[in-house]
């Protein structure tokens, strides 16, 4: 357990820092794909909806403070992604999850989107957004980008 | 009794950590101005930005020599003076009779990399390598040779957190150079916007905007963008100004941290103020 742990916050840490430094290299119109979401639903997926949102909380909380971003915002986004993803485990045949790239993708995307909805949501408290905008633009463009991310790792895991 | 909470908790176990996780980060949002969670922020993202520095020198493999540096920070200057001088014919114009009133100062720039980016149109914020050891202080200027890039919120010894232009937070006072119109400058989500200026007032697309001279924050005349479009409120009275960046935030990464903070005079002033 503690290994896990360990292991996952290591995890975690490298890939903020991707997400920090090297995928704004691959930004489309200033859209990024979200890898950490990536490994929120892959923990929550393999380990269920108790132990997933409180997985994505902890991570939420290690985005905001070190991106300097508004704590709390990132926090409430990816406990909610780690909530959604958890839904769909299956403790006898978690890997039937992985290796079927459609169902896996769909739950990144939804994922996804609600994260990054509420991420945008949250961060902008203090001027009006057009909610149309805020969907789209912070929304669902962002989570296609990282559903299609999701699709290459779902189709190098049924490679394997 | 206790046996149906129990039971009533197992079935709903994953919803009430949910509700209280999501009340956690609710309850955490509007403390993001105390003191104590900014001190933490600081000391994390400093520690964190010791990573992305290293992780960001994989980007600087095919980046420049000393050389670009040195001609990237010659164009920042001449920018700024450009400015300046195309500011000073609109005045003399004007105003000839008053030419000299104002006093000049030559802005020292510090050229850094951005070592990370969070990259979000709501949240924008960089990390940049430059911080208080080479005397980058909170709520200078960030600039490129094309213009304002944001304001340093946070410094820490060697790293600084940066307020993009894509920062629903971000504020600055600015004015449209031609027309001399102030105005407060934010980022809505989607474009950088002056917001509520008079419908009746002399504005043009294509004229540039700049930082204003009533700004506390930042010295004047920094290039902010152009005027892309006016947009009339319901009731006609008051427009949207919608500003379309000289900088593309979303892809810069060598900067110049502007090391001044408050003009001399208005010091100067301020003091005379405490004086009497």
């Amino acid at each position: 357990m503690i290994q896990q742990l360990i292991k996952s916050s290591i995890i975690v840490v490298v890939l903020i820092a991707i997400q920090l430094t090297l995928i704004p290299l691959v930004s489309i119109k200033g859209i990024i794909p979200d890898l950490i979401v990536i490994y929120v639903v892959i923990f929550s997926l393999r380990n269920g909806q108790l132990k997933g949102p409180f997985f994505g909380f902890l991570v939420g909380l290690f985005f905001d403070l070190f991106s300097g971003g508004l704590l709390g915002s990132a926090m409430f986004a990816k406990t909610l992604a780690g909530f959604i993803a958890g839904y769909f485990y299956k403790e006898d045949d978690e890997e039937d999850i992985f290796s079927n790239s459609v169902l896996f993708t769909s739950i990144i995307f939804t994922s996804a989107l609600i994260d990054s909805f509420f991420y945008a949501f949250l961060g902008s408290a203090e001027v009006e957004l057009n909610l149309l905008g805020l969907i789209f633009t912070n929304g669902i463009f962002p989570a296609i980008y990282t559903a299609m991310i999701g699709l290459a790792y779902s189709l190098l895991v049924r490679k394997k | 009794m206790e046996l149906f909470l129990r039971k009533l908790f197992n079935k709903l176990k994953e919803y009430i950590v949910l509700a209280i996780l999501l009340l956690i980060s609710l309850i955490l949002l509007p403390q993001n101005k105390n003191t104590e969670v900014k001190k933490i922020k600081s000391y994390a993202f400093a520690t964190f930005a010791l990573i992305t520095n290293a992780a960001s020198s994989i980007g600087d493999i095919f980046e420049s020599s000393d050389e670009l540096e040195e001609q990237r920070k010659i164009n920042a200057e001449l920018m700024l003076k450009l400015n300046r001088i195309r500011e000073y014919a609109l005045e003399n114009k004007k105003l000839k009779e008053l030419l000299g009133y104002k006093e000049e100062t030559d802005s020292k720039l510090f050229p850094t990399t951005v070592v990370a980016k969070s990259f979000s149109n709501i949240q924008g914020n960089y990390i940049i390598n430059a911080g208080k050891s080479d005397s980058v202080y909170k709520s200078m200027p960030v600039v490129t040779n094309d213009g304002l890039v944001g304001i340093v919120t946070d410094a820490t010894e060697n790293f600084s957190l940066v307020r993009t232009l894509h920062n629903t937070s971000f504020r600055i006072s600015g004015t449209i150079q031609r027309s001399n119109i102030d105005g407060i400058i934010f980022w809505d989500g989607q474009n950088l916007v002056m917001h509520n200026i008079p419908t009746t007032t002399d504005i043009d697309k294509g004229d540039r905007v700049v930082t204003s001279v009533l700004s506390s924050i930042l010295p004047p005349s920094i290039p902010v963008g152009l005027v892309v479009k006016k947009e009339s409120n319901i009731s006609g009275i008051l427009s949207n100004v919608i500003i379309k960046p000289f900088v593309d935030v979303l892809t810069v990464r060598n900067v110049f941290v502007m090391q001044e903070i408050k003009s001399k005079q208005i010091d100067s002033l301020e003091l005379n103020l405490l004086k009497d």
